[in-house]
Protein backbone atom coordinates (compact mmCIF):
# COMPACT_ATOMS: atom_id res chain seq x y z
CA UNK A 1 0.00 0.00 0.00
CA UNK A 2 3.18 2.12 0.61
CA UNK A 3 3.49 2.65 -2.91
CA UNK A 4 0.16 3.99 -3.71
CA UNK A 5 1.27 7.34 -1.24
CA UNK A 6 4.63 7.63 -3.78
CA UNK A 7 3.35 7.13 -6.93
CA UNK A 8 1.56 9.50 -8.98
CA UNK A 9 -2.50 9.54 -8.24
CA UNK A 10 -4.56 9.36 -10.97
CA UNK A 11 -4.34 6.65 -13.64
CA UNK A 12 -1.81 4.72 -11.31
CA UNK A 13 -4.64 4.91 -8.51
CA UNK A 14 -7.28 3.44 -10.30
CA UNK A 15 -4.74 0.45 -11.75
CA UNK A 16 -4.33 -0.55 -8.66
CA UNK A 17 -8.22 -0.50 -7.84
CA UNK A 18 -8.82 -2.71 -10.77
CA UNK A 19 -6.28 -4.91 -9.79
CA UNK A 20 -7.48 -5.00 -6.22
CA UNK A 21 -11.20 -6.37 -7.87
CA UNK A 22 -9.51 -8.77 -9.96
CA UNK A 23 -7.82 -10.39 -6.79
CA UNK A 24 -10.93 -10.57 -5.40
CA UNK A 25 -12.93 -11.71 -8.18
CA UNK A 26 -10.25 -14.45 -8.05
CA UNK A 27 -10.41 -15.15 -4.27
CA UNK A 28 -13.81 -15.25 -4.00
CA UNK A 29 -14.47 -17.27 -7.38
CA UNK A 30 -16.52 -20.34 -7.65
CA UNK A 31 -19.06 -18.62 -4.83
CA UNK A 32 -21.69 -16.83 -6.32
CA UNK A 33 -21.88 -13.36 -5.22
CA UNK A 34 -25.30 -12.01 -5.62
CA UNK A 35 -25.77 -8.94 -8.14
CA UNK A 36 -26.50 -6.96 -5.11
CA UNK A 37 -23.48 -8.29 -2.10
CA UNK A 38 -21.90 -5.49 -1.31
CA UNK A 39 -18.24 -4.77 -2.25
CA UNK A 40 -16.06 -5.18 1.01
CA UNK A 41 -16.47 -8.85 1.78
CA UNK A 42 -18.49 -7.92 4.62
CA UNK A 43 -19.22 -10.35 6.50
CA UNK A 44 -16.24 -12.90 6.02
CA UNK A 45 -17.28 -16.90 5.96
CA UNK A 46 -15.74 -19.81 6.52
CA UNK A 47 -17.16 -23.03 5.09
CA UNK A 48 -16.61 -26.45 6.02
CA UNK A 49 -17.78 -29.77 5.85
CA UNK A 50 -18.29 -33.06 7.55
CA UNK A 51 -19.78 -36.51 6.85
CA UNK A 52 -23.24 -35.44 7.53
CA UNK A 53 -23.18 -31.59 7.21
CA UNK A 54 -21.96 -28.42 5.71
CA UNK A 55 -21.26 -25.87 8.49
CA UNK A 56 -20.93 -22.21 7.26
CA UNK A 57 -19.66 -19.44 9.82
CA UNK A 58 -20.81 -15.96 9.52
CA UNK A 59 -18.33 -13.51 11.16
CA UNK A 60 -20.83 -10.52 11.37
CA UNK A 61 -20.33 -8.40 14.76
CA UNK A 62 -23.15 -6.06 16.08
CA UNK A 63 -25.90 -7.51 14.11
CA UNK A 64 -29.31 -8.19 15.86
CA UNK A 65 -29.43 -11.45 15.10
CA UNK A 66 -33.97 -10.86 14.87
CA UNK A 67 -32.98 -8.65 11.97
CA UNK A 68 -30.74 -11.21 10.06
CA UNK A 69 -32.58 -12.69 7.22
CA UNK A 70 -31.18 -16.50 5.69
CA UNK A 71 -33.01 -18.02 3.69
CA UNK A 72 -32.19 -21.19 1.37
CA UNK A 73 -33.42 -20.76 -2.26
CA UNK A 74 -32.70 -23.76 -5.16
CA UNK A 75 -29.76 -24.55 -3.06
CA UNK A 76 -28.52 -21.01 -2.83
CA UNK A 77 -28.04 -20.15 0.90
CA UNK A 78 -28.34 -16.24 1.33
CA UNK A 79 -27.26 -14.24 4.35
CA UNK A 80 -28.18 -10.80 4.58
CA UNK A 81 -28.70 -7.62 7.23
CA UNK A 82 -27.97 -4.28 7.82
CA UNK A 83 -25.56 -3.16 10.54
CA UNK A 84 -25.86 0.30 11.68
CA UNK A 85 -23.31 2.55 13.14
CA UNK A 86 -23.36 2.54 16.41
CA UNK A 87 -25.24 5.60 18.07
CA UNK A 88 -22.20 7.77 19.44
CA UNK A 89 -20.76 7.36 16.21
CA UNK A 90 -23.15 9.98 14.13
CA UNK A 91 -22.88 12.83 16.75
CA UNK A 92 -22.33 16.37 15.50
CA UNK A 93 -19.22 17.81 17.74
CA UNK A 94 -17.72 14.38 17.42
CA UNK A 95 -14.45 13.89 15.69
CA UNK A 96 -13.99 10.34 13.66
CA UNK A 97 -10.39 9.21 13.48
CA UNK A 98 -10.89 6.20 12.27
CA UNK A 99 -14.37 4.85 10.05
CA UNK A 100 -13.01 0.89 9.32
CA UNK A 101 -15.64 -0.95 10.33
CA UNK A 102 -18.37 -1.81 7.66
CA UNK A 103 -21.94 -0.17 7.63
CA UNK A 104 -25.12 -0.46 6.10
CA UNK A 105 -26.47 -3.26 4.14
CA UNK A 106 -25.14 -6.99 3.28
CA UNK A 107 -25.29 -9.84 1.50
CA UNK A 108 -23.50 -12.94 0.77
CA UNK A 109 -24.96 -16.11 -1.10
CA UNK A 110 -22.85 -19.44 -0.97
CA UNK A 111 -23.77 -21.99 -3.46
CA UNK A 112 -24.93 -25.37 -1.65
CA UNK A 113 -23.75 -28.89 -3.15
CA UNK A 114 -26.63 -31.05 -4.37
CA UNK A 115 -26.07 -33.29 -0.69
CA UNK A 116 -27.33 -30.05 0.94
CA UNK A 117 -30.74 -31.15 2.72
CA UNK A 118 -32.74 -27.38 3.27
CA UNK A 119 -34.90 -28.82 5.43
CA UNK A 120 -32.29 -29.84 7.72
CA UNK A 121 -30.86 -26.39 9.10
CA UNK A 122 -30.17 -24.39 12.09
CA UNK A 123 -28.78 -21.26 12.93
CA UNK A 124 -27.20 -19.76 16.14
CA UNK A 125 -25.98 -16.62 16.71
CA UNK A 126 -23.19 -16.11 19.36
CA UNK A 127 -20.74 -13.62 20.17
CA UNK A 128 -20.83 -12.11 16.99
CA UNK A 129 -20.64 -15.05 14.74
CA UNK A 130 -23.74 -17.04 12.93
CA UNK A 131 -22.90 -20.57 12.75
CA UNK A 132 -25.26 -22.42 10.41
CA UNK A 133 -25.17 -25.95 10.31
CA UNK A 134 -26.77 -27.59 6.88
CA UNK A 135 -27.62 -31.13 7.20
CA UNK A 136 -26.53 -33.59 3.87
CA UNK A 137 -29.38 -36.36 2.77
CA UNK A 138 -29.25 -39.82 4.72
CA UNK A 139 -28.71 -41.17 0.82
CA UNK A 140 -25.49 -38.61 0.55
CA UNK A 141 -24.40 -39.66 3.93
CA UNK A 142 -20.89 -42.14 3.44
CA UNK A 143 -21.26 -45.75 4.68
CA UNK A 144 -19.53 -48.73 4.44
CA UNK A 145 -21.36 -51.76 2.71
CA UNK A 146 -20.20 -55.15 4.69
CA UNK A 147 -19.08 -57.98 2.05
CA UNK A 148 -20.88 -61.05 3.05
CA UNK B 1 6.60 2.44 -9.51
CA UNK B 2 6.01 -1.19 -10.08
CA UNK B 3 2.97 -3.25 -10.98
CA UNK B 4 3.64 -6.26 -8.95
CA UNK B 5 3.22 -4.45 -5.92
CA UNK B 6 1.35 -6.78 -3.61
CA UNK B 7 -1.52 -4.33 -3.40
CA UNK B 8 -3.76 -6.62 -0.98
CA UNK B 9 -1.69 -5.71 2.37
CA UNK B 10 -3.62 -4.53 5.46
CA UNK B 11 -7.55 -5.06 5.50
CA UNK B 12 -9.26 -7.12 7.64
CA UNK B 13 -8.42 -10.58 7.28
CA UNK B 14 -4.38 -9.78 6.70
CA UNK B 15 -2.08 -12.09 9.03
CA UNK B 16 0.09 -9.71 10.75
CA UNK B 17 3.22 -11.73 11.26
CA UNK B 18 5.47 -11.11 13.42
CA UNK B 19 9.52 -12.21 13.34
CA UNK B 20 9.65 -14.15 16.46
CA UNK B 21 8.37 -17.38 16.67
CA UNK B 22 7.02 -16.66 20.11
CA UNK B 23 4.36 -14.38 18.47
CA UNK B 24 1.64 -16.33 16.06
CA UNK B 25 0.03 -14.71 13.56
CA UNK B 26 -3.03 -12.73 14.37
CA UNK B 27 -5.12 -10.38 12.95
CA UNK B 28 -6.14 -7.16 12.89
CA UNK B 29 -10.05 -6.17 13.62
CA UNK B 30 -11.50 -3.10 12.22
CA UNK B 31 -12.10 -0.11 14.31
CA UNK B 32 -14.31 3.08 14.70
CA UNK B 33 -12.59 5.80 16.87
CA UNK B 34 -14.34 8.95 17.48
CA UNK B 35 -13.81 12.02 19.60
CA UNK B 36 -15.54 13.98 21.18
CA UNK B 37 -15.32 16.66 23.83
CA UNK B 38 -15.61 14.14 26.83
CA UNK B 39 -13.23 11.75 25.14
CA UNK B 40 -12.63 8.68 23.20
CA UNK B 41 -14.97 5.91 22.45
CA UNK B 42 -13.66 2.78 20.07
CA UNK B 43 -15.61 0.05 18.84
CA UNK B 44 -13.30 -2.96 17.43
CA UNK B 45 -15.27 -5.53 15.71
CA UNK B 46 -14.14 -9.31 17.42
CA UNK B 47 -16.61 -11.53 16.06
CA UNK B 48 -16.18 -14.58 18.33
CA UNK B 49 -14.46 -13.94 21.45
CA UNK B 50 -16.68 -14.18 24.47
CA UNK B 51 -15.40 -12.11 27.42
CA UNK B 52 -13.13 -14.82 29.19
CA UNK B 53 -10.76 -14.48 25.70
CA UNK B 54 -10.62 -10.99 25.50
CA UNK B 55 -7.55 -8.92 26.81
CA UNK B 56 -7.39 -5.35 27.09
CA UNK B 57 -4.69 -3.37 28.69
CA UNK B 58 -3.58 -0.11 29.33
CA UNK B 59 0.54 0.72 29.89
CA UNK B 60 2.75 3.55 29.75
CA UNK B 61 0.15 5.43 27.35
CA UNK B 62 -0.40 2.45 25.03
CA UNK B 63 -3.56 0.90 24.79
CA UNK B 64 -3.44 -2.57 23.90
CA UNK B 65 -6.48 -5.14 22.60
CA UNK B 66 -5.38 -8.77 22.62
CA UNK B 67 -8.29 -11.67 21.93
CA UNK B 68 -8.85 -15.07 20.88
CA UNK B 69 -11.69 -16.06 18.76
CA UNK B 70 -13.02 -19.46 19.26
CA UNK B 71 -16.20 -20.92 17.80
CA UNK B 72 -17.00 -24.32 18.82
CA UNK B 73 -16.74 -26.81 15.50
CA UNK B 74 -17.99 -30.43 15.14
CA UNK B 75 -15.25 -33.10 15.27
CA UNK B 76 -13.68 -34.01 11.99
CA UNK B 77 -15.30 -30.67 10.25
CA UNK B 78 -12.63 -30.19 6.82
CA UNK B 79 -12.44 -26.70 6.59
CA UNK B 80 -13.02 -25.51 2.36
CA UNK B 81 -13.50 -21.87 2.21
CA UNK B 82 -11.37 -19.68 4.71
CA UNK B 83 -11.65 -15.87 4.57
CA UNK B 84 -10.95 -15.83 8.56
CA UNK B 85 -7.62 -17.37 8.71
CA UNK B 86 -6.16 -17.22 12.19
CA UNK B 87 -8.89 -16.70 15.55
CA UNK B 88 -6.40 -14.07 16.93
CA UNK B 89 -7.11 -10.73 17.13
CA UNK B 90 -4.55 -7.85 18.06
CA UNK B 91 -4.28 -4.26 18.21
CA UNK B 92 -2.26 -1.40 20.24
CA UNK B 93 -2.82 2.39 20.20
CA UNK B 94 -0.72 5.13 21.75
CA UNK B 95 -2.93 7.43 24.31
CA UNK B 96 -2.19 11.04 24.30
CA UNK B 97 -1.67 11.62 28.28
CA UNK B 98 -5.25 14.22 28.42
CA UNK B 99 -6.90 10.86 28.31
CA UNK B 100 -7.74 9.40 31.52
CA UNK B 101 -6.53 5.69 31.36
CA UNK B 102 -7.57 5.23 34.93
CA UNK B 103 -11.10 5.47 34.27
CA UNK B 104 -11.17 3.37 30.90
CA UNK B 105 -14.97 1.49 30.48
CA UNK B 106 -14.80 -1.67 28.36
CA UNK B 107 -18.01 -3.66 27.37
CA UNK B 108 -17.99 -6.86 24.60
CA UNK B 109 -21.53 -7.36 23.42
CA UNK B 110 -22.00 -9.69 20.41
CA UNK B 111 -18.37 -9.41 19.23
CA UNK B 112 -17.87 -5.65 19.69
CA UNK B 113 -15.77 -4.29 22.28
CA UNK B 114 -16.56 -0.88 22.92
CA UNK B 115 -13.95 1.02 25.04
CA UNK B 116 -14.71 4.79 26.44
CA UNK B 117 -11.71 6.37 27.34
CA UNK B 118 -12.92 10.04 29.67
CA UNK B 119 -10.48 12.94 29.33
CA UNK B 120 -8.78 13.95 32.05
CA UNK B 121 -10.46 16.44 34.51
CA UNK B 122 -8.35 18.90 33.85
CA UNK B 123 -8.14 18.99 30.50
CA UNK B 124 -11.96 18.79 30.09
CA UNK B 125 -12.59 22.14 27.84
CA UNK B 126 -13.68 24.88 30.14
CA UNK B 127 -14.85 28.63 30.20
CA UNK B 128 -12.58 31.47 31.69
CA UNK B 129 -15.01 33.66 33.38
CA UNK B 130 -13.16 36.94 32.47
CA UNK B 131 -13.51 40.04 35.14
CA UNK B 132 -14.04 43.08 34.19
CA UNK B 133 -12.11 46.41 35.78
Amino acid sequence: MSDLFFGNFGTDLFREFDRLQQQMSVLTAGRPLSLRASPGVFPPINIGSTDDSIEIVVFAPGIDPAALDVSIDKGLLTIAGERKRPEGAVHEDARSYARERFAGAFRRVVELPSTANPDDVQAKYNDGCLSIRIGKHESSKPRSITVQ
Amino acid sequence: MSNETDLVRRDEGTLAERDTPARRAALVPAVDIVEDKTGVTVWADLPGVPKDKLDVKVHDGRLSIEAEACVPTPAGLNVTHVEVRAPRYERAFSISSDLDTSRVDASLQDGVLTLRIPRREAALPRRIEVKAG
